[in-house]
């Protein structure tokens, strides 16, 4: 009888407790989760692929790249003009565009919003010393002026950092950053902001076309099995995957087979690889750094470490921005790589002990060091040690200037959609000293390499757009690649699921998700 | 009366006097351990992709480049102002940050500590009710078990088998997305009884239903334990003896007599147990999203965020110290054997 009780009342309870979290009128508004949280939507601090992708849906930059990775106007109504000299680019501006606030766009807000990113910009460094200075000669009309000719310019202006936003608003913050509000002029206008949970509505005045939805809820949990465990219990309706484990992937990945779910690609734009300190033992020497290229077996890493579902790459820019799947780094040819290394007189009792450090915050580069150690365990024994190393990512970034480091996995993901952002940060450098670097790019990077060819190929690429300035950056993955300062292993696409009550999830060429493009499809 | 009284103060005020020159100790240890470590907010904000002008003009504005005594004397001033500036990576103030996490982790503890009493206590009595009999040995299975699971393997299992699977229970945060919770306190339960908002009432019980539930079945083994060994030593000391013989009902000896000295340890260890959630309770916060004190503070590290980590790192101590003063004061009013 007691029992009985005591049962009725732990249903009761519950049934309470299940009223209130049950949907009990499902709205049209979709509910978005992705791992960690949102600390500040200001453009001019904003940094992680989080908050980029939802200032994506709540400001709108000159210019997207679409999934084939082709320049298309936004806030510009046309694509952008070069000047004879090279050194000065026209851009028309849409009219009759009004930010959240009711003010107008015009070309004075980009100039505001440029000029305040110059100034206050966490990442302002992508800029680089290219651009002197922006003119606003009409309401209508942008003149940017650049110190030298820069092709990778245009790029820039793809960059959701230099998203505008509206002066009037942000008149008490052109010098500091306003986190928790967002005034552009995007599809979604900001309803609410925690650094946990963010609340958009449609903007009811948007230029173009209107959002296919009632509205998104931008969740964030904490850890990856939440993630993974609030798709599956239907908590939510699509999940971003920016950060979630590989077997999860994995899983996810099978349903969406099984039709269970629908599962959305980004092109693929981050690029994981191995930095190699060029400029000391054992990496001074070029056949060594080719042995160890040519002893990385990627289709294995790819297959133990994201079953398959990560694409092993032999380059460090994204195929989308060449426009090509061209591998040029050195293909794995484990006894390639003992000749190479008997010649170095390593094997026979000689073993190369190669200390190869991982990002320990990052449960995919433990995964790869670990398999590619026992790779080379089981082929390249008598000459190949690998011994790991795991260090915070923090600790890394610090010390890789440094050049504690010998061989270390990292990966990059360029600021801007140009193959320029993913060359440059690697393979510049302002001051050398034969084939190393003294001080600039590759120094940050952990390889410490320089060449004066890659230095001139990088100033006259500048000259040129289109095809020919392509070639050019190809050229100079062409030395790179034969000269091994880094050893690229994959190329991660950003991945979306969707419940099948949604409709797919569509992202442009830089890695973003369309929030508008979600709807319910038995709408 | 008044003797002891004055006896007590006199304690409490000698135990009060420590906690600056504690609190001190420990912002220094903190001070000095952040910069100690590899890594700043710099390279933690930027990543290894800015160049060293970059990197210098924005450990300019962050104030990183002055020297650590300069650092140290500004961040002691600035605690004697009760300001522990802004976070580095955000600019928001500290306090700000606190006052928006430390109700969320109270509230999780509080009702923790709850279930953890309400779970370990009637165990420890069924123990010591069937001693040596079966009902003993499953209360002791329970309570061994309840504090040999390591707490995120428990969490990650109950989410998976309640949230995932059986779907009862929201997977993480503290408040449905749809609502805009209550900001009074930043107490949700009492925000919504405040507020007289009964849905709200229910959405953060709903809540904060799975993660202490958990948690307080994780502590509550300490609980039954100490309470069954406890309660067990009491009842065969001599006054109890004692009163048997003399014929006063043992329910009653034992509510009355035996059980409230069997308390004296249990008030101590719930000190100790509230002080170590401080810590212990990151992995749950993780776990469930639960947006407290831990997981910023977890986040703050990580980001090298100096601030952010000292200024919590001061208050969780602050907090403990009092709680175990609080802790102290009480045994020492309860119990007349202790000196002071």
């Amino acid at each position: 009888m007691q029992n009985n009780f005591l049962i009725a009342i732990f249903i009761f309870f519950i049934s309470f407790l299940q009223y209130s979290c049950v949907p009990n009128n499902r709205s049209k508004r979709i509910t978005i989760a992705s791992s960690g949280k949102i600390e500040s939507l200001d453009p001019a601090r904003a940094s992680t692929l989080k908050s980029l992708q939802l200032l994506s849906s709540l400001g709108d930059t000159l210019y997207e790249l679409n999934s084939e990775g082709d320049l298309i106007p936004q806030l510009a109504s046309g694509m952008p003009i070069l000047s004879k000299d090279k050194l000065q680019i026209t851009i028309n501006i849409r009219r009759n565009v009004l930010f959240h606030d009711g003010t107008p766009f015009n070309a004075k807000a980009i100039k505001f919003s440029f000029d305040r990113f110059k100034r206050i910009g966490t990442m302002n460094y992508i800029l680089g010393n290219k651009i002197k200075s922006i003119e606003t000669p009409s309401e209508y009309k942008l003149l940017i002026n650049l110190n030298k000719p820069s092709s990778s310019v245009k790029g820039l202006l793809t960059a959701i950092n230099l998203t505008p936003i509206s002066p009037t608003f942000y008149k008490d913050y052109s010098d500091k950053f306003l986190n928790d509000k967002f005034v552009g002029t995007g599809k979604y206008i900001l309803k609410r902001f925690s650094n946990e949970i963010q609340i958009i509505d449609p903007n009811l005045n948007y230029w173009g076309k209107k959002p296919n939805n009632e509205g998104v809820n931008f969740i964030g949990y904490s850890n990856s099995s939440s993630l993974f465990g609030a798709l599956k219990s239907r908590q939510i309706d699509v999940l971003l995957s920016n950060s979630i484990d590989d077997s999860q992937r994995n899983n996810l990945n099978s349903l969406s087979k099984k039709n269970d779910i629908k599962e959305g690609n980004s092109p693929a734009i981050e690029i994981s690889f191995i930095s190699l300190r060029t400029n000391s033992y054992p990496f001074n020497n070029r056949s060594v750094r080719l042995a160890i290229a040519k002893s990385l077996n990627r289709q294995l890493i790819s297959d133990k470490v994201s079953y398959g579902l990560r694409q092993p790459s032999r380059s460090l820019v994204p195929p989308i921005l060449k426009k090509s799947k061209q591998g040029l780094w050195p293909e794995y040819d484990p006894i390639e790589a003992k000749n190479l290394l008997e010649k170095e007189g390593f094997c026979n009792g000689n073993i190369l002990k190669l200390p190869l450090t991982f990002r320990s915050n990052v449960p995919s580069d433990k995964l790869i060091a670990l398999t590619w150690q026992e790779d080379i365990k089981n082929i390249l024994k008598e000459c190949i040690s690998i011994q790991l190393n795991g260090v915070e990512s923090t600790t890394i970034y610090k010390n890789l200037n440094l050049g504690i480091y010998t061989a270390v996995i990292l990966d990059w993901t360029g600021a801007y959609s140009d193959p320029e952002a993913y060359l440059t940060p690697l393979l510049s450098c302002s001051e050398l000293d034969g084939e190393s670097c003294k001080k600039g790019e590759s120094v940050y990077s952990g390889s410490f390499w320089a060449s004066s060819n890659v230095q001139k190929l990088f100033l006259e690429s500048e000259k040129l757009n289109g095809d020919k300035r392509l070639a050019k950056l190809i050229e100079i993955e062409i030395i790179a690649s034969k000269s091994v300062p880094y050893i690229p292993i994959w190329i991660s696409s950003q991945k979306a699921w969707s419940q099948n009550e949604v409709s797919k999830p569509i992202f442009n060429g830089a890695g973003i998700i369309s929030m508008s493009d979600l709807k319910f499809i038995n709408e | 009366m008044s003797r002891d009284f004055i006896k007590i103060l006199n304690y409490s005020l000698l135990k009060i006097s420590l906690i600056p020159l504690m609190l001190w100790i420990i912002s220094t240890l903190v001070f000095i351990l952040l910069r100690v470590a590899p890594g700043d907010p710099v390279d933690a904000i930027l990543g290894s992709g800015a160049n060293e002008a970059s990197r210098e003009l924005l450990r300019y504005k962050l104030g990183l480049n002055e020297s650590l005594l300069s650092q140290y004397l500004t961040f002691i001033n600035n605690i004697l102002h009760l300001n522990f500036g802004e976070s580095l990576s955000t600019q928001e103030p500290v306090l700000n940050i606190i006052l928006k996490s430390l109700p969320a982790s109270l509230e999780l503890g509080i009702f923790s500590i709850f279930f953890a009493i309400l779970i370990g206590f009637p165990l420890g009595f069924l123990g010591i009710r069937n001693k040596g009999k079966r009902g003993d040995y499953i209360a002791r299975v329970i309570s061994i078990s309840s504090y040999a699971i390591p707490p995120f393997w428990g969490a990650m299992l109950v989410q998976l088998i309640l949230s995932v699977y059986l779907r009862i229970f929201p997977i993480g945060g503290r408040f449905p997305i749809i609502h805009s919770q209550p900001h009074i306190t930043g107490f949700l339960v009492i925000d919504s009884l405040l507020d007289n908002n009964l849905t709200y009432l229910k959405d953060s019980l709903y809540h904060l239903a799975l993660p202490s539930l958990t948690l307080g079945f994780l502590l509550s083994g300490i609980f039954s334990r100490s309470l069954r060994i406890n309660l067990d030593k009491t009842i065969k000391s001599d006054y109890v003896n004692a009163a048997l013989t003399r014929g006063i009902a043992r329910r009653k000896i034992i509510l009355n007599h035996a059980l409230p000295n069997a308390l004296l340890p249990i008030i101590t260890i719930s000190g100790l147990t509230i002080a170590s959630l401080a810590g212990g309770a990151l992995l749950f916060e993780v776990t469930f999203s639960w947006p407290g004190i831990a997981l910023r503070l977890y986040e703050a590290i990580s980001q090298r965020d100096y601030n952010v980590v000292q200024g919590i790192v001061i208050i969780t101590s602050l907090l403990i110290v009092s709680l175990n003063l609080f802790v102290d004061i009480f045994i020492a009013l309860l119990d007349p054997r202790i000196e002071y």
